[in-house]
């Protein structure tokens, strides 16, 4: 089914009116300031939503890929074992004001949750209740690198109806049936002169992406070439295996899962992990075949850049330089991988 | 819970029984060798786990079993203690006393009004993981 | 600060060439602007990486303890300190480390630096002298370099090294701050619920990254509490596990922390962490005379006691 590239349009003055409208039917997330932070939170009123900011602190990838989930709580009575699932209330969610890199990110996500045999039935339930309204990136940010990677700070990848802020309208790029449905009532047709001015931000803020990351050329290269380079036992050394990185990053997907007593037995809980804590690959064993931070740096860049684009064509990064932001050492990926390339160029 | 020394505060628990010297059900002891054994982990846990109040008891300065092991305690409890109030933890929820073998009065009477002091503050709320 | 950076430098590369050091640790420039970098050098040729101004936040201390090459480290006052501390606690031996002592005047706290200009980013920036130039896409500011220094600096007690080998640059004056704890006596004052309320706040943007434990050089356990068995915290971000994380971690630092804010600095939430280290550091000092990271001698105030220690709170 062809579906019809639709052009709305709606100045920012209307913006929370149109949240407070779909709170009527949806849960509504957006940005919001708290505490100084951008988060991507539930709003109470349309008057919330932040639309004027770089991006958020964390990426939103929480409301997909919880932090933490039970999957199961099972509990002992009179010698009988009860697993129960939890039964979550179905809830159809508007996200709105979500980058481009951040909704290509949801698109490598469902390569890990959704492809293959086995299917992560939680998350899809997620994705299925979400509607993305993104938000195009007018300023990108120094630090975002998008277009090495395969994105675009107006990419259409993964949303549903994309926001261009032109200073005092939008134009609202309509991009699939759940979109339209959404918004085709609620807003205008956009006119000619909007589209030519969309058209001229969307171009100036490609031609404004910072320093580019040699992302292609390093996937390009021989991993056996490249492994046990002398270059992994420096680049490591200032990393302090906080793991913000990861937590942080919106494609990072590495998990625990822990059971947890409680009062009559206990839950099943997923939680995040990071591959730079050194009990991540320690086995049952002792053997551990990351035991140093040179292999878990090793790790981190190449499956980002290598053995994720060697398995599925694309980095498994997005560009969106939270990392890059909020490493306590300024240790800048974008320069690792850069200088490994080019160690090899 | 009440973290108990050995030598100590827990006889002086035993004394207090053998002599019928009254004191509430409430009380759940753990007996440990020193009150130096008590790591403030166990106190954070006991919290957590419900526990409305906690108690540890060891021998007096000087006359600990171990020498020293009540001194460290000390000095472990009060940055604990102040730690726990300061950030907004009920004063009378986690308390620490010196009884000795021979002080089965004493236990009693301390188990008696910490007791009626944690009854008052009502049911632990911070810090308690609900499930 | 030319200066003190061609001395450094200079100090750097003689070390290195008389193989008195295996490995210099400093600051290279960073990758944004006013950030620098940790870095690792063990070639005379590469010591002009080195570099020095506000944005060196880091505690390098941090990346001594495991370590067996003779190291050369750039330390601040409250680095020297952490030094110190790691020695007294048989991290390190004294004669591993060649300390450059370097006299500090404060480093700029990065997220000060963001709510002021409400997000916005900055594009350049330069020092000059006691004001910070800062521009940005839609913004040109200068500001008083004194109002962007972390609390921590503001605070400090200590910007001249107190153990060094070689002392970089001109001492600087002690702060004049008549007391360092008056943000803890403040808080105090509040009510319980008042502080039960902002504890909660503050612990709730947590997201248990753990970025506070490893900026820490105090924190070198090879196996953390959160990871060890027995379990006694949760490893999720349950609230109440993780209040119970920083109040465990604030006192494995009691005695220890020497108010670098590397914790805080690191922290991608902005939570207020200080609240409690510096809580436990007035507690120690007050009632038990004790200061972190001024003496080798001196034995670590939860190793050792005085008799007549406190005890009104003992029934």
């Amino acid at each position: 089914m062809k579906e019809q590239m639709k052009y709305l349009k709606l100045s920012k003055e209307e913006m929370a009116n149109l949240l407070d409208e779909l709170r009527r039917e949806f849960r509504v997330v957006a940005p919001v300031r708290r505490e100084g932070l951008i988060l991507f939170e539930e709003i109470g009123s349309g008057k919330e939503a932040q639309l004027d900011f770089g991006n958020s602190r964390k990426s939103p990838k929480d409301f997909f890929f919880p932090q933490m989930e039970v999957l199961f709580s099972y509990q002992l009575s009179d010698n009988e074992l009860k697993i129960e699932e939890p039964q979550p209330e179905p809830r159809k969610t508007v996200i709105f004001g979500m980058r481009p890199c951040d909704a290509r990110a949801l698109l490598l996500l469902d390569k890990i949750f959704l492809e293959g045999e086995v299917q992560d039935s939680n998350y899809r339930r997620r994705r299925e209740e979400n509607i993305i309204l993104a938000l195009g990136c007018t300023h990108p940010r120094r630090t975002c690198f998008c277009t090495s990677v395969g994105g675009n700070p107006f990419g259409t990848e993964g949303i549903d109806a994309l926001f261009i802020d032109l200073g005092k309208t939008y134009v609202v790029e309509v991009l699939t049936q759940k979109g339209e449905e959404l918004l085709r009532d609620r807003l205008s047709e956009a006119d000619e002169e909007s589209l030519k001015s969309a058209e001229r931000v969307k171009r100036e803020a490609e031609s404004s992406m910072g320093p580019q990351v040699k992302a292609k050329e390093l996937a390009d290269l021989n991993l056996l070439d490249i492994f046990e380079d002398s270059f992994w036992d420096q680049v490591h050394e200032k990393c302090l295996g906080c793991g913000i990185c990861t937590y942080l990053c919106p494609t990072c997907s590495c998990f625990d899962v822990i059971d947890e007593k409680t009062d009559s037995g206990g839950e099943r809980i997923r939680l995040w992990d990071s591959c730079l804590y050194p009990l991540f690959t320690l086995q049952a064993s002792g053997v551990n075949p990351r035991p140093t931070g040179r292999e878990r740096m090793r790790q981190r860049v190449l499956h980002k850049f290598k053995y994720f684009a060697d398995e599925f064509g694309q980095p498994s990064c997005v560009g969106c330089g939270r990392c890059v932001v909020s490493c306590p050492v300024n240790l800048d990926i974008r320069r690792v991988v850069n200088e490994l390339v080019g160690g090899k160029a | 819970m009440a973290f108990l020394c050995n030598w100590c505060s827990y006889a002086g628990a035993d004394l207090a029984g053998v002599s019928r010297l009254q004191y509430p059900p409430n009380i759940r002891v753990i007996r440990v060798p020193c009150s130096g054994r008590v790591n403030p982990l166990f106190i954070l846990r006991a919290l957590r786990q419900g526990a409305d109040g906690v108690l540890v008891s060891g021998c007096h300065p000087g006359d600990c079993h171990y020498l020293s092991g009540n001194y460290f305690a000390r000095r472990k409890f009060a940055l604990l203690k102040n730690l726990l109030e300061y950030v907004g933890i009920e004063p009378g929820r986690v308390q620490f006393s010196w009884v000795s073998a021979s002080e089965g009065g004493k236990f009693s009477q301390l188990v008696n009004e910490v007791t009626q002091e944690v009854k008052a503050l009502g049911q632990n709320q911070k810090l308690v993981k609900r499930k | 600060m030319a200066d003190l950076i061609a001395e450094m430098r200079q100090a750097a590369r003689r070390l290195l060439e008389e193989k008195k050091v295996d490995l210099i640790i400093g600051f290279e420039k960073g990758t944004l602007p006013l950030r620098s970098s940790p870095c690792f050098i063990r070639h005379p040729e590469d010591v002009d990486r080195l570099t020095w101004d506000s944005s060196c936040e880091n505690n390098l201390a941090k990346y001594l303890p495991g370590r067996k090459e003779k190291i050369g480290i750039i330390a601040k006052g409250c680095d020297s300190r952490a030094i110190v501390g790691l020695i007294q606690e048989k991290q390190l031996e004294r004669e591993q480390v060649v300390i450059l002592g370097v006299p500090c005047q404060g480093m700029l706290d990065r997220w000060k630096m963001e709510q002021l200009l409400e997000g916005r980013e900055v594009l350049e920036a330069e020092e000059r002298g006691e004001e910070l130039y800062l521009k940005g896409c839609d913004f040109e500011r200068t500001l008083p370099r004194a109002e962007l220094l972390h609390r921590s600096c503001q605070v400090c007690r200590h910007r001249n090294p107190v153990l060094y080998d070689l002392l970089l640059g001109e001492r600087v004056a002690e702060s004049p701050v008549p007391d360092e704890y008056a943000e803890i006596r403040e808080f105090e004052r509040k009510s319980p619920e008042e502080r039960w309320a902002y504890f909660t706040k503050e612990i709730s943007r947590c997201i248990r990254c753990y970025g506070c434990r490893n900026a820490c050089p105090f924190c070198y356990c090879r196996e953390c509490f959160v990871d060890a068995e027995p379990l006694w915290v949760g490893k999720t971000i349950d609230l109440t596990d993780t209040q119970l994380f920083h109040l465990v971690r604030a006192f494995h630092l009691a005695g220890r922390c020497v108010d670098c804010g590397a914790c805080e600095r690191a922290c991608p939430m902005g939570v207020d962490l200080r609240k409690l280290n510096k809580k436990l550091e007035k507690d120690v000092e007050e009632l038990f005379g004790y200061k972190a990271g001024l003496s080798l001698e001196e034995l670590p105030p939860l190793a050792t006691f005085r008799p007549e220690d406190p005890q009104e709170f003992i029934r």
